[in-house]
């Protein structure tokens, strides 16, 4: 029982500490960690996505089709970015969508 | 008396000639090799109180990959069509992506594009780019560049295609935290198209030669829509007036003057 209340007690210290520090410090290392991460997430999306189009003629209709869906999924994200990271990343994945969607078409004409 | 009176006509209708030639626009002047592929930017700049930015082709090209610096680092296939402003640069995006003062080229570092402060060796640095009416020397000689290079007879002067084969230059095709490291490019055969003159040889695209230095979508879907071969016919027209093959091939690769170079199947 006492290991109990000493772990929940524990949890509780831990976690009150986090929001405290979020909430005092707002440069903190935890946001900054928190926001490189939700940066990585759409990078790292955006490179998952576009590292196929060197490929996109060996990959499948559904393959293709689902990647032109994750490219217009990933677009509302790139564009609450930065003004510069903005137009740059909407550029290139304006291409790697193109190019999924064309290659789609050419297939499905054959 | 009559042989004047013929020069005199001679003259009159060269001049009347000339004179129209230049008011309707027709005749440009060839740009010397040096000149092939310049590109001068002014978005911003004139605005902001700096000369216009000259940007040549052959320098970069010499160095990087069409892909690179069209798909990776996403400047625009027209002059101009980027809208670059300073602080896209000194973010580390378009020029500041290599221009970082880090990046490091036969040995040197890349200058660093544009600066927050101005005047003393900043100056001197923005002049190297935003040099468009300035007398500003060159870090890079062009006549000493090409010297070592083979020749060709338009555009550059210089057969940029063998120049890789025989390792005189190697374009750069990765940079890193900007480019995707990306599986072996699928190639498509080469193509044959017939042309619409009887007279003329058939055109051999090769895509090879195409991809390894722009990829797929530098060229698809932007610049060839068409997704069946034959579904659409391409006319020279269109071509010298800057669409299709004309995007590259009448301002930066090999100008369209060197018809063998395409229409290029044995007969």
């Amino acid at each position: 029982m006492r290991k109990k209340i000493a772990y929940c007690v524990f949890i509780l210290a831990a976690a009150a500490a986090l929001v405290c520090s979020v909430a005092v410090f707002p440069d903190n290392a935890f946001r900054s960690a928190g926001i490189a991460c939700a940066q990585d997430d759409w990078k790292a999306e955006f490179e998952d996505i576009c590292f196929r189009t060197d490929d996109s003629l060996s990959l499948t209709n559904e393959e293709l089709r689902r990647l032109v869906s994750r490219c217009d999924a990933l677009k509302p994200r790139i564009e609450k970015l930065d003004e510069t990271e903005r137009k740059v990343f909407l550029q290139r994945l304006r291409m790697c969508r193109d190019l999924f969607a064309f290659v789609l078409e050419s297939q499905e004409k054959k | 008396m009559k042989k004047m009176s013929f020069l005199f006509l001679c003259v009159l209708v060269c001049a009347g000639i000339a004179a129209a030639q230049s008011q309707s626009g027709m005749k440009k002047r060839r740009p010397l090799p040096y000149e092939y592929g310049k590109v001068v930017i002014n978005n911003y700049s004139e605005k902001a109180g700096f000369a216009s930015v000259v940007f040549d082709h052959w320098v970069h090209r010499s160095k990087f990959t069409c892909r690179l610096c069209h798909v990776d680092i996403a400047f625009a296939m027209k002059g101009g069509g980027t809208n670059i402003r300073a602080a896209d640069n000194m973010n580390g995006y378009y020029c500041g992506a290599c221009h970082n003062g880090k990046l490091i080229i036969d040995k040197t570092a890349v200058f660093e594009a544009c600066a927050k402060k101005l005047g003393g060796e900043n100056g001197r640095r923005c002049e190297r780019c935003h040099s468009q009416g300035k007398n500003v020397k060159p870090e890079r000689d062009f006549m000493e560049f090409a010297s070592r290079l083979p020749k060709e007879r338009f555009g550059n002067g210089l057969n940029w295609e063998k120049a890789e084969a025989d390792g005189y230059i190697k374009p750069l095709d990765f940079l890193e935290s900007v480019s995707i490291r990306k599986p072996a490019l699928a190639v498509p055969k080469e193509m044959f198209f017939e042309p619409k003159g009887a007279e003329m040889p058939d055109i051999i695209f090769s895509h090879k030669k195409h991809t390894v230095w722009n990829g797929c979508e530098l060229c698809h879907p932007e610049i060839f829509v068409s997704v069946k071969k034959g579904s659409r016919k391409y006319s020279m027209e269109e071509i010298f007036e800057g669409k299709y093959c004309g995007v590259c091939h009448n301002a930066v690769a090999f100008p369209l003057l060197d018809c063998q170079r395409c229409h290029s199947k044995q007969v």
